[in-house]
């Protein structure tokens, strides 16, 4: 009885087991890459490397100037993730809990911007950043990053905000408090998990982002990872173990990241796209 | 007009100021450019001047030669590729979502598996990609030594299935975007409803066809207009795999590749932009996008009310 419960559930286990070895097998061919010369990356793609000789990391992190670059990610990432979650959680508080007369159309000037193809608007964008005397320059691009996840983050903090019980600030505001205290210390307080899901997103979006750089990013030392390594390939294409070198260099601090966060990242798409 | 409380007025000050800062940025550098950009569609340019109102001149050149193949090769690409993906990364994340669904435990583990690509930048996974379905790579080690190939792999400077293993490699990059959302779905249905199926003696396929689905229309909804959405924004994986140009032959050329060559120029720098019909065909794909969005979610509403 219990064999038979088994087999019937055995094919569903095969997929699933040949999905995983689909999703993991170039992840594993990358990591021993690192560790391989171009000759011996041709000649057995899968085998483990004859010695773990860190030569390939010490190449990509020099030609490419692959420190430069994530120190760019990061500053760009770290900037446009706490604008975003600081003007996004003050926009969405109103139009979330005052009763406004324009506050709906508000929300859903915000709320476009979802689905609006900001990229088409790259030429007046590089107009516009270029009379700001921005291009070729990080703080530009974390303003554009910041304007781009805005609609997003107002999406969430509203969604989660509007669930509070409006005793919350009633009570606060009765004591005295000022509407900015009542923001940052109840209310934000509140939606700790809003926080954490637009700060997950954000930080994904920006990281990982190759339009921008490239329209905006002319020179080497303000390039972002992305942008270095798609230039990278192009120079470089026959020095196969560099190259894997430099993609496991720029896969390390996100796998980093997905192994402490793989929960929340799991739960936070799963409330935020399985209901509307 | 009731004059407001002077509590009701502080409010609205406060409201005001709290909003400002966000609006600002969004208006300065989204709805500003989206705006200009689609005014200047109707002018004609120099380089990056403006000249005289022309209409729509700028759209009639997209319909002519040579625009017009490139304009309705990358248009018919991007369809193909939105149902691309949701047939091979949908419909297939589904029945992943079902399988793990069924598997608690590890079924949440496997799902965090199948997301990790996600956080990757479609960069790094277009490198790794081009790599291993190289000449000397991976895949043609794999087909050639199981049988199924024999020489030189060349399935990327193949332009019979080039827009396709692209398409394969967005879904292998996404697949864990609609596993996640369809497996949080499947946990808000009641267990008791699968708990009657069963005893009523439908199967496996029944019950997740007429049972669970019809419920799932929200999460449906919005897998498949987040497909649409990125279907026809797509641009990195082709940038990185084929060049701007979508080589070979133009075979995997999309709407933003063509338009980032209009804008921009091709790579090498030869430099001929053609900023009106960037304007132009920017202008016809942002109404592809707003209007299929909202039409998307119009009918997706109504399927969940008659539901």
């Amino acid at each position: 009885m219990r064999f038979s419960a088994f087999l019937k559930t055995l094919p569903g286990w095969v997929v699933l087991l040949l999905w995983t070895v689909v999703v993991l097998l170039p992840l594993y061919a990358l990591v021993i890459s690192c560790f391989k010369s171009t000759a011996e990356i041709y000649a057995d793609p899968l085998g483990l490397p004859p010695r773990w000789d860190a030569g390939n990391f010490a190449n990509a992190w020099f030609t490419l100037n692959l420190g430069r670059n994530l120190v760019n990610s990061l500053i760009i990432t770290v900037g446009a993730v706490i604008v975003t979650i600081l003007v996004s959680a003050m926009a969405a508080y109103p139009l979330s809990r005052y009763d406004l007369k324009w506050g709906p159309w508000m929300l859903l000037l915000f709320l476009a911007g979802i689905m609006l193809p900001i990229r088409l608007a790259s030429v007046e964008l590089f107009n516009l950043v270029k009379a700001l005397g921005l291009i070729d320059n990080l703080f530009g691009l974390v303003l554009v990053y910041i304007a781009v996840r805005i609609p997003f983050a107002v999406f969430i903090f509203a969604n989660f905000m509007r669930t509070l019980p409006r005793e919350l600030e009633e009570a606060a505001r009765i004591d005295g408090a000022g509407e900015v205290r009542i923001l940052f210390q109840v209310i934000l307080p509140m939606v700790i998990p809003a926080v954490s899901i637009v700060a997950i997103f954000t930080s994904i979006a920006v990281w990982n982002d190759f339009f921008f750089p490239l329209i905006f990013i002319f020179s080497d030392e303000n390039k972002t990872v992305p942008l270095s390594i798609a230039g990278f390939i192009g120079q470089y294409r026959t020095d196969w173990g560099t190259i894997f070198a430099s993609l496991g260099i720029s896969l390390a601090p996100v796998l980093a990241m997905y192994l402490i966060l793989a929960r929340q990242i799991r739960e936070g798409i799963g409330t935020t796209g399985a209901t509307k | 007009m009731a004059r407001l409380g002077s509590r009701q007025r502080r409010l609205h000050l406060a409201a005001i100021g709290f909003i400002l800062p966000a609006l600002i940025i969004y208006a300065l550098f989204v709805l500003y450019p989206l705006v200009v950009s689609l005014w200047g569609s109707f002018f004609q340019w120099r380089g990056l001047r403006q000249m005289g109102f022309i209409g729509l001149g700028n759209f009639a050149r997209l319909f002519v030669f040579p625009n017009e193949a490139r304009f309705t090769g990358a248009f018919w690409h991007n369809v193909a590729w939105f149902f691309g993906i949701m047939v091979f990364q949908d419909a297939v994340g589904l029945i992943f979502a079902y399988l793990l669904f069924w598997r608690k435990k590890f079924g949440l583990f496997l799902q965090s598996v199948f997301f990790f690509p996600a956080v990757l930048s479609p960069v790094i996974v277009g490198v790794l990609w081009r790599l291993l379905l190289a000449p000397n790579g991976l895949v043609e080690w794999l087909l050639n030594s199981a049988g199924l190939h024999e020489g030189r792999l060349t399935v990327l400077s193949d332009s019979t299935y080039a827009l396709w293993v692209l398409m394969a490699i967005d879904a292998w990059n996404w697949m864990g975007l609609p596993v996640l959302i369809f497996a949080a779905a499947f946990r808000q249905i009641s267990t008791e409803v699968f708990e009657a199926a069963r005893i009523d003696g439908a199967n496996t396929a029944r019950i997740l066809w007429s049972i669970a689905l019809p419920l799932m229309i929200p999460a449906i909804s919005s897998v498949t207009t987040l497909t649409f959405i990125n279907a026809f924004n797509q641009f990195d994986i082709v940038y990185v795999m084929e060049g701007v140009q979508g080589e070979p032959n133009f075979a995997t050329d999309l709407l933003v590749t063509f338009f980032y060559r209009l804008a921009f120029g091709s790579v090498g720098a030869t430099g001929i932009t053609d900023i009106g019909l960037a304007l132009a065909l920017g202008t016809v794909l942002f109404l592809i996008v707003t209007v299929g969005t909202i039409l998307l979610l119009r009918a997706f509403d109504r399927a969940t009310v008659r539901g």
